[in-house]
């Protein structure tokens, strides 16, 4: 192995951020860590090795702030950057500005960066590439006769979509031709009014998808790896709550098959360091490529978990200029992994964010169980930047280990001061469809999940009332008196809960 | 005495029915008898033996008709249940959409992004009033009764806290 950088920038914050540091001082390079006012206190500021000031909170002026990231980079003589997630993890700019400066950037090029991110184009090459897409228009339809050509190619139903929508706006469903000549005729006539032009196309629409993704890396020499698949279909309005691998779904011939395309598809757009190719599978077990995800992703814990390697210090040493250390036949599949990714939301109230100090939070330990976390006692959530606090990942000799000890180490994960879905997952890892592997994309939907969140936590609560009223007649009678801690009001010495006997402080 | 969990419509009930000079109690809960031994309280954390069982809470607050702890992680509000508070919520409710609170309160802070509606406008309970964004997510205020909006209190780029008065409905 050749000789690896001195230094790193960190251009993110909280738990990737961490989670970089420490592939770093694993590596013996220097890990520099960025922060906004915000973050003066965050965990990543006290673990890394140096900590430069980026600016005030709102994350345009801090973490998206282009030119004074490469200024900090500059002074601070970093040799490489490395983006996290979110932020500039997929802004072209950036990753053009660090070329331009001599930096190197922890993931693919400018150039191939560029190709990922245009969806029409990139659908355009996979094409070219024999990667299979969602059947449908592959530009703009002219008129509703060419609309009503390509679905009874693709087959019914197909969904109208505007180009210029996003966000579910302006997508139609048609089961058949005189319902799209309809709904062609409402979806211009709305698109026409609200983006000015009546840009549709049409595409198969898919029925009980599941999410599948693949883990790739690719080095400078063109060595090109699948790292297995991460079933990613529990999600709620297309964010993605849970992840796990290996997929029910994917048996080793299937593994191999769309391993073996998501591997052409990263060839195809000459894609460098780690990446993820993403799925759509259909209830017949067609698989359609729907996009190359260029970063590092949230879920790559439970890659990690199940083939042992380190993904971010291979994007390190790939980054450097290294080879993949290891062939695709190296690569072995041991035993299953889930993670949760633990959200400052209240799921309890349509998943309003929840933002504050935490006055005190216990993690979860115990074998098979990771915790990628910036929480510590008396840390602040910001509301500045994402919900995302925590990512729990098990690890299990099969699904149902790794399950149960997922369920086990959320029934330990406390985190006081705020809202998180928790008890979502507590629900999610005892249901009966989640275990069987019956699941889609529209799991919480289907199954009102969280309704049955909604019964299991009354359940809880009455199960814990011998709990909870003797805790409150214990604090009432005995000790009220002797805890200033606890905000009680001027009315407590008037308190007019029940009295009985006359024991004073003597327990 | 009897109280209330959360929403629970169950009614529960418990009383200490003995404490003897050597730490032991007796209490008596929905109709059964417990012993319990307190371990110990710190920092408004109670710990206690409950029929051989180590429990614990953290009591947050203390009001003379309520307590809100956290046990196993939840949050759980006990409420000493009563008639006359039957009665007084109940006359509450009643009253309580068109008369009451003239302000419109921020649930969460954030940062105000749009303003649906403006001063002299008519609404109705659960129309959104303004939306703010946090944690990269947009968030509406909505009206919490129906009315006209006599002020709107923020504009498009202000930083709001939680429980920030955003507008006055009446």
């Amino acid at each position: 192995m050749g000789k690896l950088i001195s230094s790193i920038l960190i251009a993110n914050r909280g738990e990737i951020a961490l989670r970089v540091i420490r592939a770093c001082k694993e590596l013996k390079i220097k890990s520099i860590a960025l922060y906004s006012d915000e973050d003066l206190r965050s965990k990543h500021v006290k673990s890394a090795d140096e900590a430069y000031y980026l600016g005030p909170p709102a994350p345009a002026k801090s973490y998206l702030n282009i030119d004074r990231i490469i200024e900090i980079a500059e002074i601070s003589g970093a040799e490489a950057i490395h983006p996290g997630y979110g932020f500039l993890s997929e802004n072209e700019t950036f990753a053009a500005k660090c070329e331009e400066k001599g930096i190197i950037f922890i993931g693919p090029t400018s150039a191939a960066m560029a190709l990922t991110g245009d969806k029409m184009k990139c659908k355009e090459i996979m094409i070219k590439a024999k990667v299979p897409t969602i059947p449908g228009s592959d530009d703009i339809l002219e008129d509703v006769d060419k609309a009503v050509e390509i679905a009874e190619e693709a087959g019914y139903p197909v969904l109208l979509k505007s180009a210029f929508g996003g966000g579910g706006r302006g997508i139609r469903l048609a089961d058949n031709e005189k319902k799209l000549r309809e709904e062609f005729e409402m979806a211009s006539a709305e698109s026409r009014a609200a983006f000015g032009k009546s840009g549709l196309y049409v595409e198969k629409f898919l029925q009980g998808i599941r999410h599948i993704e693949f883990q790739l890396a690719r080095d400078s020499s063109g060595n090109s790896r699948h790292i297995f698949e991460r079933e990613c279909s529990i999600q709620r309005r297309h964010q993605k709550l849970i992840e796990f691998s290996p997929s029910s779904v994917v048996d080793k011939k299937t593994r191999s098959k769309i391993g073996e395309i998501a591997v052409r598809a990263a060839e195809s757009v000459d894609y460098l360091n780690a990446g993820t190719a993403e799925f759509l599978r259909d209830e017949k077990g067609n698989f359609y490529f729907i996009e190359i995800n260029s970063r590092l992703q949230v879920e790559h814990p439970v890659t990690e978990l199940v083939t042992g390697i380190d993904l971010v210090k291979l994007q390190i040493r790939i980054a450097c200029g290294e080879d993949i250390p290891f062939q695709q036949s190296d690569l072995n599949l041991n035993g299953s992994a889930i993670e949760c990714r633990i959200n400052a939301e209240d799921p309890f109230h349509d998943f309003v964010p929840s933002v504050g100090l935490i006055p005190d939070c216990n993690l979860p330990y115990g074998p098979g169980v990771r915790v990628d976390t910036y929480l510590y006692p008396g840390c602040n959530v910001s509301g500045y930047y994402d919900s995302l606090v925590a990512k729990l990942i098990t690890w299990g000799q099969d699904f149902n280990e790794a399950r149960v000890r997922m369920s086990n180490a959320l029934d330990e994960f406390i985190i006081e001061g705020i809202n998180t879905t928790i008890p979502l997952y507590r629900t999610i890892m005892n249901e009966k469809n989640f275990i069987n592997g019956n699941i889609s994309t529209d799991y919480l939907e289907k199954y009102k999940i969280l309704n049955l969140m909604q019964t299991q936590i009354k359940e809880r609560s009455l199960k814990t009332s011998d709990s909870s009223i003797a805790a409150a007649l214990l604090y009432s009678e005995f000790l009220k008196g002797q805890n200033a801690a606890c905000n009680s009001s001027k009315e407590l010495s008037l308190s007019d809960w029940v009295r009985i006997g006359n024991i004073k402080n003597g327990i | 005495m009897e109280f209330k969990i959360n929403n629970l419509d169950n009614i529960l009930s418990g009383s200490i029915s003995e404490s003897s000079v050597d730490g032991k109690i007796i209490a008596t809960i929905n109709g059964k008898e417990h012993s319990i031994r307190i371990i110990g309280l710190k920092n408004g954390i109670l710990e206690f033996i409950l029929d051989n069982s180590y429990r614990t809470a953290k009591i947050i607050e203390f009001g003379s008709s309520y307590i809100k702890m956290i046990m196993n992680g939840e949050q759980i509000v006990l409420k000493k249940h009563s008639k006359l508070t039957e009665i007084l919520e109940k006359s509450l409710a009643i009253g309580g959409s068109s008369s009451g609170e003239n302000k419109l309160y921020s649930q969460i802070p954030g940062r105000v992004v749009s303003i649906m509606l403006k001063s002299g406008d008519q609404l109705k309970k659960g129309d959104s009033v303004i939306v703010l964004e946090s944690m990269k997510m947009q968030v509406a205020v909505k009206a919490h009764k129906d009315g006209c909006i006599r002020d709107i209190r923020v504009k498009v780029g202000d930083t709001v806290s939680r429980n920030d008065v955003v507008a006055l409905i009446e």
